[in-house]
């Protein structure tokens, strides 16, 4: 395997542009990136019932996450053991087994193979259906309602993985009792993208916000963009955070306390239960996260490829379809705890804003599939493309773990993500993926009370 | 549909509403948006549900809090579409991209109501964007007609998008 070292410069502020359309690079990512990280696979939401299950990817490995009859999750991939069929061509449901259409090879929702047609007559019962039974993801765990895959038997638990960002996804996984769920039907956009500009452009680029979405700003004036203006003629940078340095993990951060509903035209209700149910965030998750973050525009990113906006309201994964193809699924994310029309219309909005009509996704699209394409000529691709905005120009911040740069434009967790993507592809195991959560916590006392 | 009936209009209002429909698809492929919302009723409601692909068989229930829909609009959401699209500020649709509608398979029969009428059509939208790109897009609609001031305006609108994954990177177009 190579090590591909000069794609990303040692800061990460400089990529070479191969690395979006190299087949050869993206061979290794699916083994390196995708077999080996945590992937997310479901919210523990979408699968109640025991036999529901639910049809996602791990890369490019088609996979079935099925709820058990003792309520644990476990994951399969989605393929017959007989003569390699896809076994399950819904999207989602509940059913008591899967059967294969080729021949008719039926599985539980154990995965066990539980009936083999003609087995008397035509296998003369000497096949061991023990043998043949569905192959599962290596490991499958939750973290407060999020369900991860792991390919991997070497990699660090899902909790080490996830670190001290752990302290991040509470605000929108632990704030209120009943945790949190995900809503409505998958939305599932093809992008000719690499699946790592997606993933760059909300990871931390805040940049683009008032050029690439004037147009949706400008006829949805109704809703209040503190400190972005149309045209990116200014910005206020004081408010917003870039925090990384968590692994590959990073986060965006408005810390208003509401502002992740000021993309909503309609957002009274919102506003008042977010005030109605502050104390109860404050007391679970001490003041700085209860009164600063929780109702903030926040940009969750878990490497490599899930990222989530409480506020905005929208949990998204890339599934990579190739060096320059991806399929971005999106759903709406409530808590348990909001009345049912509040939950009606964060799906109704985010639909609106970031849905495949969206009118701020709408305007994405085109200029990810161009970073794409542009990476593709010969002499193009010899080209380095920079994140190299306000380097070294961050530090600690009293209570809040990460290395952290002030204000959401900024290219620092990009630097960061590039910088962990680089790591991985150079290391032939999870033994030489060094593991960093900077300026962690030192305990759960100080983390409940800071601020 | 339980409550469609197969009652036909008279010749004239068939051919008046057919000639609508086809006056509707150029007014969107010409960019014509204004003119679009004017044939549009004040209490229009256009509606995309999202959908999963699942089990003939399966009787699970549906997701909470409902599937959603791709559009959910009333003539207000709307407008704030075209007001977009018009800003000068959507890059994506700057040069112009090519959209050609072609509306098929129409029927159209008497709604419950005087004056309204339930119309079945099949609407593929081309798009041919960068370079070589092309995308084509297939849909189903049902919509509701009302003659209103002379001429009809479209009430209701159902579109039954025909792909699982949208495949083209945005929906910068109605239907």
């Amino acid at each position: 395997m190579t090590d591909y070292a000069g794609l990303v410069s040692a800061a990460g502020a400089m990529q070479r542009r191969q690395m979006y359309a190299d087949p050869a690079v993206y061979e290794q990512e699916l083994e390196r990136i995708f077999g080996r990280c945590w992937l997310f696979l479901v919210h523990e939401s979408q699968i109640p019932q025991p036999g529901d299950f639910f049809r996602t990817f791990m890369g490019e490995d088609d996979v079935l996450v099925v709820r058990q009859k003792d309520r644990s999750i476990k994951a399969f991939l989605n393929t017959c053991t007989h003569r390699g069929n896809r076994l399950c061509r819904a999207d989602r449901g509940n059913a008591k087994a899967f059967a294969c259409n080729y021949h008719g090879w039926a599985f539980g929702t154990d995965g066990a193979l539980v009936n083999v047609p003609l087995e008397k007559d035509a296998y003369f019962s000497e096949i061991d259906k023990s043998r043949f039974g569905l192959v599962e993801v290596d490991q499958v765990a939750s973290y407060k309602g999020l369900v991860f895959g792991c390919f991997d038997r070497n990699a660090p638990s899902l909790a080490d993985y996830l670190g001290d960002m752990k302290w991040y996804l509470d605000v929108w996984l632990d704030a209120q009792p009943g945790g949190s769920a995900l809503i409505g039907e998958t939305q599932k956009v093809e992008l000719m993208t690499n699946w790592k500009l997606p993933v760059e452009n909300v990871c931390g680029d805040g940049y683009h916000l008032g050029w690439a979405h004037a147009g949706a700003m400008k006829a949805v004036q109704s809703m209040d963009f503190s400190g972005f203006t149309v045209g990116n003629a200014s910005v206020e940078l004081e408010g917003g955070l870039s925090i990384a340095g968590l692994n590959g993990h990073s986060v965006l951060a408005t810390v208003d306390g509401v502002s992740g509903y000021s993309f909503y035209p309609d957002n009274a209700g919102i506003l008042r239960y977010l005030e109605q149910n502050r104390p109860t965030a404050i007391e679970r998750l001490g003041r700085l996260r209860g009164e600063k973050l929780w109702g903030s525009q926040l940009n969750l990113t878990v490497f490599p490829n899930l990222q989530f906006l409480p506020g905005l309201n929208w949990l998204r994964v890339y599934h990579p379809k190739g060096p320059g193809r991806i399929e971005q699924w999106t759903w709406a994310m409530v808590e348990n705890a909001m009345p049912a029309d509040i939950k009606q219309r964060i799906l109704d909005n985010q639909l609106l804003t970031f849905g495949p009509a969206g009118l701020f996704d709408n305007d994405d699209g085109d200029n990810l599939a161009a970073c794409t394409e542009q990476s593709r000529g010969w002499r193009t691709r010899q080209l380095d493309v920079h994140t190299n905005m306000a380097q070294g120009r961050s530090g600690a911040r009293p209570g809040l773990p990460g290395d952290i740069a002030v204000g959401v434009v900024s290219e620092h967790n990009q630097r960061y993500f590039y910088r962990r993507w680089q790591e991985h592809m150079a290391a032939a195991d999870w033994r030489a993926v060094p593991q960093y959560n900077l300026n962690s916590l030192q305990d759960a006392k100080d983390l409940a009370h800071v601020g | 549909m339980s409550a469609e009936t197969h009652a036909l209009l008279s010749i004239d209002q068939h051919l008046a509403l057919t000639q609508t429909l086809y006056r509707e698809a150029r007014l969107l492929d010409e960019e014509r948006f204004a003119d679009w919302l004017d044939l549009l009723a004040d209490d229009v409601h256009y509606r995309m549900p999202l959908t999963a692909r699942r089990f003939r068989a399966d009787r699970s229930a549906a997701l909470a809090g409902g599937a959603g829909y791709v559009f959910d609009d009333d003539k207000g959401r709307l407008g704030l579409r075209v007001q977009r699209l018009e800003s000068g500020l959507v890059w994506a649709e700057d040069p112009r991209n090519r959209v050609r509608r072609i509306v098929s398979n129409v029927e159209i029969y008497r709604a419950q109501t005087d004056g309204e009428a339930t119309v079945h059509s099949v609407i593929e939208v081309h798009r041919s964007r960068m370079d070589a790109q092309q995308r084509r897009l297939t849909a189903a609609r049902t919509d509701l007609w009302r003659l209103e001031g002379g001429g009809w305006r479209l009430v209701r609108r159902l579109i039954g998008f025909d792909h699982p994954v949208v495949i083209d990177s945005n929906l910068n177009v109605f239907f």
